[in-house]
Formats: C-alpha cells, structure tokens, sequence
C-alpha cells in the first residue's frame, strides 16, 4: 500500500492508485512508457502524456469501472475495455483517442447530461465540466424525459450539501467512505436508471453514521457533494432548460 | 486565602510540605524495586533534575527536623543531595544506573 | 447560479487540530476562507481529513474574538479596551514589580500546542532570558509529559519511533489508552484500513470505544481493565512473555542493556504478575491477558499506539516504562511497522516538548543543570541563565497559594478548564497579581485575567508546528492577523518592553535560531521545508531530510543501548469507597477538539452540543436512572452535573464522560493526584458517585464572561 498513498501528487491525478512492482514496457498511442506491474491502462496513459477522459475514476481510490468513459482500444483485443480496470502488460499497444472512442465516449457523456441541471452547464468548474470540454461535448440531442432533476436537496450537514440532480452515481462517495475513511456510511441503492446514492439506512447525512470527514466532497467529480461554504446566499436548485 | 498567606512570608515553604511528602514518597515508591545504592542515587537524581531547589530545601528541611511521613530510602536519598563532591560529575538525566 | 464559487488563491498550510498534522489547501475568494480542502500531498494525510480541520475553521472569524488589547486592575473591574504599546507597557512595568517585591522566581510562563514551534521557543526564551528564571511549562505537562520520561528512561527520546505510513507495514497494532478513530481520525483511518488487509488488533481500554468495534474492523483481543490498573496489566503481558520464552534474545543481547533485562525479568516473571493473579484485580479474563502477549510478541512486525490513558494516571511514566519494557525485549523498534508511539493530541504539542518549554530542560531535552548546554544558550542570547529547574505548572499553582508565585504569561491554555482540580486552580489564579492570557477569545481562566493580549489563529500566522509523527509541517499566513499581529510578534513585543532586544524580520530567522541550539533540528529551515514540504526531525548532517523511522542502528542514550526500567504496580491513592463507589474516566470525541475553545465556535457542537456520562445500565437502575437524567456526581473534591447515557461501553463499576464544554465542568471533580515524575494529572481515575436530581441545573452563569459586550467597561 505504500505507493499508492507515498506517490500520489497534487498537480496530477493518474486515475488510479500508483502500485509498486516490477516494471513493465507498453506503448500507448505510439508512445512507449514503463510503470510498475499492477498498474492500469489509465496511469499507463496518463504518465505517457495520454490523458484519458475519466468519471469514476481517480488516484485515491480503487477503480470500479462504471462510468464508461474511459474506453480504450488495445491491440489483438476485442471490444473496448475500460482503462482503469484494464492492467498493463508487456508489450501491449494501446490506443486512446480513435474516432469510434470518441464517439462511444459522446454517447455515454450525452446520456449523463441529459439527467444534469442544463443551466449549470456553462461556468461550470468541476471534474465533470471537464471532462465534457476534453470530449468536446455540450449539448445533449434528447428531449425532456424521465430525469432526477427534482430530487430534494440533502442539506442536513452543517457544512455540505447533496444535490442528486447533479449525481451521476459514479460511486466515488461510496468509496471514499468505504477505503479512505473507513466508515462505511453511503452505499448505492437500487439498479439502473433507479440507483442512487444513499446515507445510512436511507437517512439524511447528518443522521446517518457519517462523520463529517468530507472524504466524499473531496471524491465528487460533478459537484453533487459541495461545501456549502461556497455559495453565497442559500443554496438554489437549478432548473433545467 | 489567609491574609497571612496571600502576602507570602519568604520564609514559608513555596509548596505545602504535605504536598512534598506526596511527591517524595511516589516517587520512591518508583525506585523501591531497585538495590538500596541506585535507589538512593536514583532518587537524589530525580529531586536534582526535576525539583525547583526551593522545593528541595524545603523538604531538607523538613528531614532535619525528624522527617515524619517520609520512607527511610527517600531519606537516605534526599541527604545525597547535600553531597557535593567536586570529583564527582553530577548525572543530570533520567533515572540511570 | 447554483454554480459554486470558484476559489481564486489557494495556500498550503498545516491543520492546528490534533497531532496528526494533516496539510491542507486553504482556498481563498477575493481574501476570504471559503473552504479548507485536505492536500494530497500531505504526508501525514494523503489527502484525507477529518471534521474538525476540514470544516471546523470558522472559529477566525467569530464575532466573540477579541480584537484589542484589555487590562484590568483587578479580576472584579470590567475589562477596558487599550492600545497595544498600554497594554506592553502595562505588563512589563506588573512583572517587573512583582519580581522586585516576591522574587525573580514570582513570575512564569506556560506556551501550549495552539502556538508555533517559534512562539513555544520565544516563550520559554521570554522565561529563561528575560525573566530570568525556569518557570516555564507546556500544556503537554498535563498529557503526554510521561511520554517524554518514560521513553527518554528506555530507548532514549520521548517520541514517536515510526512515521504514521509505518503502520501499513504492521502485522499486529497494539492500542493502549487511546481512540485514534476518536482522537486522531485521519490516522484512525488508516489503522483501519491496515486491519481490512489482515493485521491483528489489540485494544487495551476500560471502554469498548470505536476503536475496539466498528463496521470491518474488529480487535482480536479487548482488555477492558479497571481504570488505574494499567501497569498491573502490562507487567502481567510482560509475565507471559518472559515465562513463556517469547521475548527476542537475540535483540536483546544485540540492542539492550542485559543485566538490566534480567533484573526487569526476575521482577515481571515473579508469581505475583501471573494473568491469573491479576486478571481479577483488573476485572480482566486471565486467558486474554495470556492472548494478548502471545499475539503481540509474535509479530512479526508489532507496533504499540498509546494515548492518555496510559499517561494520565498516577504511574503513567511508570506505564510508558511498561510500553517500552515490553517493545524492546520483543525486539519491535528500529524498522518499518512496529515501535512505541505516542499518540501527542494536539497539534503541536510535540513540538513544545521538543523546544524546552519544560521547567528543566533546553530545547533538544538539555539539562538546564548542565553548565555547556547552558553556556551554548547563555552566549547565543547574550545574557545569564537560571541553572536551577524551575516550577512545573501544578506546582506554579502550589506556590500562587503560599505566596511564592504571583504572575504568570499563558499562551494559549485554559487551566482553569483543562487542569485537574479546579477550586484549587481558580483558588490560585485568584492569588496571583499579574495574570496575562494572550488568546483568541475569553475563557474561564479570563474570568481571574489582568491583562487579555489579541492572538493570530494558526490561518493568520507563519510558522511551524510538530505533528506525532515528529514530522515538522510549515504552517502559513492565509489571512492577516484580526488584531494586528502574529502571535509571535506580540512574544517579542513583549520582550522588548520587559528590556530584552529580540528582533526577528520574519518567522524564519526564530527557526534558524532554533536549528542553532538544538541538534535534532539543525537542519531544518523555511528553505528546507519549503522545497520538500516538511521533515521529521533530528534533522541534521547525517539525515538532511529528515528521519523517518528512530533507533535503527543504535539507542539515543549513552550506550546506544535500550534498558530495561523496574515498573513495579504501585496502586493509585486513589480507591473508590462506599461513598464514592464508581472509578470516573474521560475521553475525546471526534466532533470537538479538547475544551472546545475553537470547536464549540463552529456547528461542530451540533454532534456534541452537551458532554454526557456514560453509565453501564446494572449502575444506572441501581440508581433509578433513564436516559438522559440529570445527576449530581460528586467526588471528594468536587461536584457537577451532567445527563446521563446508558451505554454497553462501559463497564459496571465505570463511568466516561467527555471534557469539551465548559459548564460540565468535569475537572472539578478530578483529584490532586499525578505522575510521580512528571505530575501528570491522573484524570483518568477518579472515585465518584453518581445521584439523580430532578431539576435541570441552571446554566446561564457560564456564558457572560465570553460575551465581550457584557464585560468591556
């Protein structure tokens, strides 16, 4: 476990949590690049310079591989596996950014948006605005569905907030809880386009056995878990256009 | 507070000697376990190391006049500390042997 | 919008919390906090936090701090607002009387671990050099003060021997008197995922706390002993050890000092310790004592976390002895996951033990007797030195109520909250002529003040704090200072007006001073810490960048070579009676950091709005109580109520309560009694009796004294 809390670093986040082993040569786009056995497609990517898109995953926590957006094409393999569940192996070639990845990528990205508060879109500063701006993504091509736009907002913590409109039920949260702090307080209920994030035995925040630790405020890449210390005035539910 | 108190006659003891008796007594208490020369010699080291000297007076003091309430070993150990041997470099630290 | 605010500015700083020392970006909005979130880089943390730093910060700007200075004449007066070079004035001229009317030994000081590594050594600096005397003292007198003698008495430095990542590396974790998942959250959460990969726990408490059972982490083995009879216990693993031929010979005859371990042998080995013998004693099942030891000693890799409840007792430097006994003849110090650390509470209080905020030593744990040390320190500061130890801050109590001592500077404490004995502190405080707070906002101990000095938070100084890992983390300036200044500029300040002409340009030159005399920071500098972001000390020409893990090849002591001390079971005076049938313990909680100064501040008090006594369910029918009654509980030396928690946490005959909030008034009813070495309070044991009372007690006289429009004149 050392090198996946000793490497971690603060300008970068490589996707999944740095391993030691023994190294082990691959090429990604061309590139070649070396990292330790264990280690995923995803840092392999990322310290090559290859940075590709991501959702559910980052360096802290154990990858999970349910946002889908991470996909990549790998030489002599079928399909295309997600980067941060995918090991490196010697010799294998890796490709990161082909037309049919981008548009699998769009897709997947479009379908998150169309259940995502619109008019939070522009000015967005989160992971998840980023990552749409690294897909090249802004609009979504359906109309108004079924969507968890009107889900009421938890704001039980004296000092965070859950908006579930803005959940895109990566499950970072429940991760956090689960490997960083340990409490074991959220899990995701429900299945498909039912799942949610919930607290407890279904409980506000602050009723539940959370601890406050701020381990899933820090792990949300769509801002659905924010310190409310950052909005002026009260927190107002955006609708969507 | 007693007046006579509050304007702090230097000559009374700056702490309460029942209070000095406590501490004395614990910490031979300590050194109980150890043969009569270090015990003696680990106590004198203590009260050196950690007692303000007034403390120490006090409870020389107190020695001289019968010392009531104190264990003989503490006894023996306090009276170390009128020893001041030129030849011998005083130990400073924690109890040692 | 809804959008979230976007920081604009971001500062890397250090939490002022509790002794983990997590490193944190403090991000700012056109100069305001607006949140405070964990740095990843941080090597205490990792980019973890807990509630308290992560979020618990408003406190800087509630609108109880005081912002001006204030002086009175006397304790009945109101308190009147003054300019800063008054207030200096004012001090220096009070001090100086007293000296000249009582005695150079009149006057003390007392730093605590909410200041800086430079402000702790510009206090003892202000004591040592300008008043001219050794009565200076730390909060860590009334914690971890064992810590420092006891490993000092074994291996040689009283301080954690492994980094905290060290734990990843342990196979069996050993808990005594401490809540790390309570106390010391961030590392708790790492111990915890430790035992998710397999490692052994052993937990060695009165309480089943959350450390013995939470969700995937269970301990192996829980010795829920009778408050006060630690040292009974740890000999008796010692017994099993030793009888059984479990101990590492080869390290020991390699490492340690031989005749003594023969001698500690013969005295754990005898009868008298065996589990069966003192099992009972204990309230403890002899075959878990038996379980403990054979875990513990078998490793391979055991490491020991211990807190107050092996401290804070009337053996506690005794019990540290036991700790450090028991690590060397298992041969587990000197490598990666194993060793004896001290879980140091709060945010820098290691660092006060370090930089000779003691009565009797220099900064590095130099003899103040010895003439070299006192010589190097004498030619540095260009002025004479008190060879004599000074007063410890119980005993600088002790002689306010004979007359001997009659002024004292504090730093950030609140003694009459946070001492033992309260009537006999306030007693004292009310017998001093000078008392002079320099804080963030009133207290109790304001209530007995003369002179009130405006401090900086840890967000609006520059400085360096020293976590429990003896890591040396840079704490910067987020904001500038509410009342003008930085805690350790108002030190200076006063030094000059006392006479003495101590100049800094920046904090930095104060660490530079630091490093000058004191070999285990020779190294260290804002130069350093800024390129590699912090360092465990010694710090020196063999390890430029720190050292992680202690004693790897040799012992700090003469020899190089760990020994053995005697600890023989010496019973507190403590003993409950018919009158005072229970044994009272206290404890922390995650949500409020210890007397709440900061915490309750914040809406952390809606996790612990009120402190509440846990009783085992057999006592409390016994005394017809329901959960959530008031009750009166007494001890000899006092009495306070609180409501009542039924709890399966303790056991019958024990009864907990938290000290976070000031009208539970817990240390009225904690005794006089303390380590025999360090007088270290023994809050851990105290006889008390447990009543119901109908009425719900009046709580409104608490509040005034920190509203400041009530007292200002």
């Amino acid at each position: 476990m050392w090198a996946e809390l000793r490497e971690l670093r603060d300008d970068r986040d490589v996707g999944t949590p740095p391993r030691d082993g023994e190294p082990v040569t691959l090429t990604v786009d061309d590139q070649t690049v070396t990292v330790p056995a264990g280690s995923s497609v995803m840092l392999a990517a990322a310290l090559a310079g290859r940075s590709i898109p991501k959702l559910c995953a980052t360096d802290t926590l154990e990858p999970f591989g349910s946002c889908r957006v991470c996909l990549v094409e790998i030489d002599g393999r079928k399909g295309y596996p997600a980067s941060c569940t995918t090991l490196v192996e010697p010799g294998m070639a890796v490709r990161t950014d082909t037309g049919k990845l981008q548009s699998l990528r769009r897709g997947v990205l479009e379908l998150y948006l169309s259940d995502f508060p619109a008019g939070d879109i522009p000015d967005g500063w989160s992971e998840f605005h980023a990552t749409l701006e690294q897909c090249g993504v802004s609009s979504h091509p359906y109309g108004d569905g079924a969507s968890h736009l009107d889900s009421p907002v938890d704001l039980s913590n004296p000092y965070f907030l859950f908006d579930p409109a803005k959940c895109i039920v990566c499950s970072r949260c429940v991760r956090a809880c689960e490997e960083i702090q340990g409490t074991f307080a959220l899990t995701v209920d429900g299945r498909g386009f039912e799942s949610r994030i919930v607290a407890g035995q279904d409980q506000p925040f602050f009723e539940s056995e959370c601890v406050s630790c701020g381990a899933c405020v820090q792990a949300c890449p769509s801002q659905a878990l924010i310190e409310k210390s950052l909005f002026e005035g009260e927190y107002r539910h955006a609708e969507s256009c | 507070m007693t007046a006579a108190v509050a304007k702090g006659a230097m000559g009374d003891n700056v702490l309460d000697i029942d209070r000095l008796l406590v501490m004395a007594n614990q910490i031979g208490d300590f050194f109980e376990p150890y043969p009569p020369a270090r015990r003696a010699e680990g106590i004198r080291n203590h009260l050196r190391t950690y007692w303000d000297p007034r403390m120490r007076e006090a409870l020389l003091e107190h020695i001289d006049q019968g010392g009531e309430g104190l264990r003989d070993f503490v006894i023996d150990g306090a009276c170390l500390l009128r020893e001041t041997d030129a030849g011998r470099k005083g130990y400073y630290g924690p109890p040692q042997a | 919008m809804p959008n979230p605010v976007k920081p604009d500015r971001s500062v890397i700083t250090t939490c002022a919390y509790c002794g983990v020392g997590c490193g944190f970006k403090a991000e700012t909005h056109q100069g305001r906090i607006v949140r405070m979130i964990p740095w990843k880089e941080g090597k205490a943390n990792h980019g973890h936090s807990c509630v308290k730093g992560r979020f618990a910060f408003d406190y800087y700007q509630h609108p109880d701090r005081v912002r001006s200075p204030m002086i009175r004449n006397s304790i009945d007066e109101p308190w009147r607002e003054v300019t800063w070079d008054e207030a200096f004035r004012h001090t220096a001229s009070e001090f100086r009387r007293i000296q000249s009317q009582y005695g150079q030994k009149s006057i003390g000081a007392v730093s605590s671990s909410r200041c800086t590594n430079e402000e702790i050594f510009l206090v003892q600096k202000l004591a040592r050099a300008v008043f001219g005397n050794n009565n200076i003292d730390n909060c860590a007198r009334i914690c971890h003060s064992p810590t420092q003698f006891g490993m000092s008495a074994t291996v040689g430095w009283g301080a954690a021997s492994q980094h905290f990542d060290s734990i990843l590396q342990a196979d069996v974790i050993m808990v005594v008197g401490a809540n790390p998942t309570e106390g010391h959250p961030v590392f708790g959460s790492l111990m915890k995922r430790r035992i998710r990969e397999g490692a052994r726990l052993i937990v060695i408490d009165p309480r089943r706390t959350e450390t013995v059972d939470s969700p995937h982490c269970r301990a192996s083995v829980h010795l829920p002993l009778r408050p006060g009879t630690n040292v009974a216990v740890l000999d008796s693993i010692a017994h099993v050890v030793v009888r059984e031929r479990l101990y590492n010979e080869a390290f020991v005859r390699e490492r340690c000092e031989w005749e003594e371990f023969e001698g500690w042998m013969a005295l754990v080995g005898d009868d008298r310790y065996a589990p069966e013998r003192i099992g009972p004693e204990a309230g403890i099942d002899p075959d878990a004592i038996r379980q403990a030891a054979r875990l513990y000693a078998g490793g391979p890799n055991s490491a020991i976390y211990y807190g107050l409840g092996v401290t804070e007792h009337s053996q506690g430097s005794t019990g540290v002895m036991c700790l450090g006994n028991l690590a060397l003849a298992c041969g587990m110090l000197g490598r990666e996951g194993v060793g004896v650390n001290p879980l140091r509470g709060q945010g820098n209080v290691q660092g006060g033990s370090c930089l000779g905020s003691w009565p009797h030593v220099f900064s590095g744990y130099r003899f103040v007797t010895d003439p070299e040390v006192r010589g190097s320190f004498e030619q540095e500061w260009g002025v004479g030195l008190d060879g004599e130890p000074g007063l410890r801050l119980p005993n600088m109590f002790d002689a306010a109520l004979t007359g001997h001592f009659r002024g004292m500077f504090i730093m950030g404490e609140d003694p009459v909250q946070s001492d033992p004995n309260q009537q006999h502190v306030i007693a004292a405080f009310r017998n001093m002529e000078c008392v002079v707070l320099q804080d963030l906002f009133l207290n109790e101990t304001s209530r007995y003040a003369h002179v009130f000095l405006p401090g900086s938070s840890s967000l609006e100084k520059e400085g360096t704090f020293t976590s429990a890992e003896r890591r040396v983390n840079r704490v910067r300036k987020v904001v500038e200072p509410l009342a003008g200044y930085q805690d350790w500029e108002i030190v200076v300040k006063l030094m000059n007006a006392m006479g003495y002409p101590a100049h800094y340009d920046h904090a930095g030159q104060i660490l530079d001073e630091i490093a000058r005399l004191s070999p285990a920071y020779r190294g260290m500098s804002f130069e350093l810490l800024e390129r590699i972001g912090s360092a465990q000390w010694p710090c020196d020409e063999e390890a430029p960048e720190g050292t992680e893990v202690l004693h790897r090849q040799r012992f700090p002591r003469a020899n190089g070579r760990g020994t053995f001390m005697l600890t023989e079971f010496v019973p507190t005076r403590e003993r409950t009676n018919d009158c005072y049938p229970l044994l009272l313990t206290t404890g922390r909680i995650l949500s409020q950091y210890n007397v709440g100064t900061q915490t309750r501040r914040t809406a952390n008090s809606m996790w612990h709005p009120e402190d509440r006594l846990e009783i085992h369910a057999e006592d409390a029918h016994a005394r017809g109580l329901a959960d959530g009654d008031w009750v009166n509980v007494t001890s000899r030396f006092g009495s306070t109520r609180l409501r009542v928690k039924l709890s399966k946490r303790v056991n019958p005959g024990v009864v907990y309560t938290t000290f976070h909030h000031a009208q539970s008034k817990a240390n009225t009813l904690t005794s006089d009694l303390s380590d025999w070495a360090t007088n270290c309070p023994e809050y851990k044991v105290t006889a008390v009796d447990v009543t119901r009372v109908t009425a719900e007690p009046d709580r409104r006289t608490a509040e005034p004294a920190r509203k400041l429009d009530e007292v200002l004149a």
